[in-house]
């Protein structure tokens, strides 16, 4: 199945010198190759978004100072909808940030100004070091084990 | 001619003269093992049927001219062996084009494209004769090598998303093009270049599908010159506001 592209796909300024033919779109349009996978790539900015905004409104209740107000939203938590959210959250984010790390090293120029780039494992294990610490401080955090 | 079988083609047709929509034709031809799908396609020219179009010059992969749609995949038909394909093979022009004439695209958009990115070397200051020549390390010349081998056969915009969706994109081989000069250490014109890159359908339209680092017949990596362009562009930015426009 392909959806049409659009007719003025390519067209030039100038009328061309002969009646042409609308543009054909790429078989399976647009649901071949990484085209899907991008797509949910980019949704997950909505969900980064969602659960931005939910920390926000934590802080906020936060500074507050209402405890009952407090203690309603981590009620609210118990919800069977917020649940299923929390774990897609969880899942959704996790595939994000490894193919985010999985493409970062690609989207770097040789030089930024002039200073070189590291060699391509310093990179991975860089970025991999950061994803494990910041994973593991997050964890103990809301273990209780960190204040 | 030493017969290796027979395959048919199903060729896409459209006479402007004729036809409101493309159609498609059936050819039986007789094909060796060693023939490309171009082969094919002179065979039916030569052969079967003169009134045929479609372009070609090099048969090497190098000239960039027969990029065609070959069982939906955008390919070089001058690289791309029969014997990949079964009995049937599909022919027709490259997707996300204005066809012309059966296999034959209209590519004045591309060329406008091209030239929106300003694809040569712009010097803030002309150097004198006696400077002598604008000499590049081989690290220079690394930094931009790959993204010079394009022969802008245009199968990266055939297997484009965003070409198909969006008609302002620039498109894969001319913003890697843009970010090649921009690369070049002879070259000071990445301002101006960031300009068009961030303008509509710059390099912030591409959404990184990489289909167009699939399909290239040279192994140019449009996608990474892409993402690079758009990192480099935000840092441009944010240098505008330090360092007046023309300062380096």
């Amino acid at each position: 199945m392909s959806l049409r592209a659009r007719v003025d796909a390519m067209k030039g300024s100038a009328p061309p010198r002969t009646r042409t033919a609308d543009p054909a779109p790429p078989r399976n349009f647009p649901f071949r190759g990484n085209y899907l996978p991008y797509v949910a790539f980019g949704s997950c900015g909505i969900l980064l978004f969602a659960v931005g905004f939910g920390l926000l409104r934590l802080v906020w209740v936060l500074g507050d100072g209402d405890a009952t107000r407090w203690k309603a939203i981590f009620e609210s938590y118990r919800h069977p909808l917020y649940i299923v959210f929390h774990a897609f959250a969880l899942v959704a984010l996790t595939w994000f940030t490894f193919r985010f790390f999985r493409l970062f090293p690609k989207t770097q120029p040789p030089k930024l100004g002039p200073l070189p780039r590291p060699p391509d494992a310093v990179f991975l294990i860089g970025l991999g070091a950061a994803f494990t610490v910041s994973t593991l401080l997050v964890g103990l955090v809301l273990g209780g084990a960190l204040p | 001619m030493n017969g290796q079988g027979t395959k048919t083609f199903v060729v896409t047709r459209f006479d402007p003269d004729r036809d409101e929509a493309p159609r498609t034709q059936e050819y039986e031809v007789p094909v060796r093992e060693d023939w490309k799908v171009l082969d094919a396609l002179n065979y039916i020219k030569d052969e079967l049927d003169p009134t045929l179009s479609h372009r070609w010059s090099c048969r090497m992969a190098v000239c960039g001219s027969c990029g065609m749609q070959v069982n939906g995949e955008p390919k070089l038909t001058c690289k791309t062996a029969l014997r990949e394909y079964g009995d049937r093979v599909e022919v027709g022009p490259l997707a996300n084009f204005p066809v012309v004439r059966d296999l034959v695209i209209e590519m004045e958009g591309f060329l406008e494209r091209l030239k929106a990115v300003k694809p040569w070397i712009i010097q803030a200051k002309e150097a004198a004769v006696i400077e002598g020549t604008n000499r590049q390390t081989p690290e220079q010349l690394a930094e931009f090598k790959q993204y010079s081998m394009c022969i802008n056969c245009m199968l990266c915009y055939a297997a484009c998303p965003v070409v198909a969706n969006e008609p302002d994109f620039l498109g894969p081989a001319a913003l890697a093009l843009g970010h090649r000069y921009n690369q070049d250490s002879r070259d000071d014109g990445d301002s101006e270049r960031h300009e068009v890159f961030r303008g509509d359908g710059g390099v912030f339209a591409c959404s990184f599908a990489n289909e167009c680092s699939e399909v290239c017949p040279k192994n140019v990596d449009p996608s990474k010159a892409i993402q690079q362009a758009k990192l480099l562009n935000v840092l441009d930015w944010a240098r505008s506001f330090v360092v007046p426009r023309g300062g380096r």
